[in-house]
């Protein structure tokens, strides 16, 4: 993780790694070579979401298209749908998510990824995803909603 | 605290979250239900505030703490206070052990959060039965 931006909410502090990419639900992208892109919840998505009590990756060999759910995360609070930031065919999944999913709360942008896509076009979904400050920007806007809300 | 009473129960203090609405329940379950005999409540709001007798509950018998997420504020409060926690517990290892007991609700559970806060209420009180046999050979 090259940078990190901050975005401070009411109590909340919320981290954005500058080193990636962002689907808007709150999946981040990380291209590593060789068409192989690395996934994971962002900081704002698992803090919203709560202690994570499951996560399941669909297998290694299962096709993905663009949006389409690439994980489940159940939390204290809710069920996240993962949407995949990328299409391609899950190649790795996460082994620590098994035995210790809270790893995505302790460490979302690292320990915490949920698998690795051989993509089949990264250069045409990195278009369809946000730069962190422009998913911060959107991030503030979620935010400051709900604050309004309450 | 009575002197029959060996084990001393602190539960998580998170108001209007539904995990420690369960830590809560599952501690009212152990003393009132399970283990009334052997275990006494004290409140975390008490250690937080140096109250003496909460202190020297906690200080003069062994401790269990039930926190209801990650944050473990029960268990780092009693520790922070300079006292020693015996066994922890949380609602979210529980659930994790039945997922099918997915909790809902804050001032009334679910029938599902009813019924994972009286298997951790078990765990608990197993803990609490070890807890005082260990007191009594000691």
């Amino acid at each position: 993780m090259t940078g990190v931006l901050e975005l401070t909410v009411d109590k909340f502090t919320f981290r954005f790694a500058t080193d990636r990419y962002y689907h808007p639900e709150g999946v981040w992208a990380l291209p590593e070579g060789e068409g192989r892109v690395r996934i994971g919840l962002s900081d704002f998505a698992q803090q919203s979401g709560g202690d994570v009590a499951f996560a399941e990756v669909k297998p290694v060999g299962t096709a993905v298209a663009f949006g389409d759910e690439v994980a489940s995360v159940e939390t204290m609070k809710t069920d996240i749908v993962v949407p995949a930031p990328v299409s391609g065919t899950v190649a790795e999944v996460n082994p620590t998510l098994e035995m210790s999913p809270e790893v995505i709360n302790e460490d979302p942008y690292g320990e915490g990824w949920l698998a690795v896509i051989a993509a089949t076009d990264w250069e045409a979904d990195r278009g369809r995803l946000l730069d962190a400050q422009a998913y911060l920007e959107r991030v503030r806007e979620v935010a400051e909603e709900e604050m309004r809300k309450r | 605290m009575s002197p029959n009473r060996r084990v001393v129960i602190v539960p998580c203090s998170g108001i209007g979250k539904t995990f420690g609405t369960v830590s809560r329940e599952a501690a009212y379950t152990v003393v009132e239900d399970l283990r009334p005999d052997a275990a006494e409540l004290v409140a975390l709001s008490l250690l937080v505030l140096g109250d003496e007798e909460a202190r020297a509950a906690v200080a003069g018998h062994p401790t269990v703490t039930i926190d209801g997420c990650r944050l473990a504020c029960a268990t780092k409060m009693v520790q922070e206070s300079g006292l020693s926690v015996a066994r922890s517990f949380t609602v979210l290892d529980a659930f994790r052990k039945h997922r099918d007991l997915k909790p809902e609700g804050i001032s009334s559970l679910n029938p599902e959060g009813q019924k994972l806060a009286r298997v951790l209420a078990e765990e608990v009180a197993e803990a609490v039965e070890e807890l005082v046999k260990n007191e009594t050979e000691a």
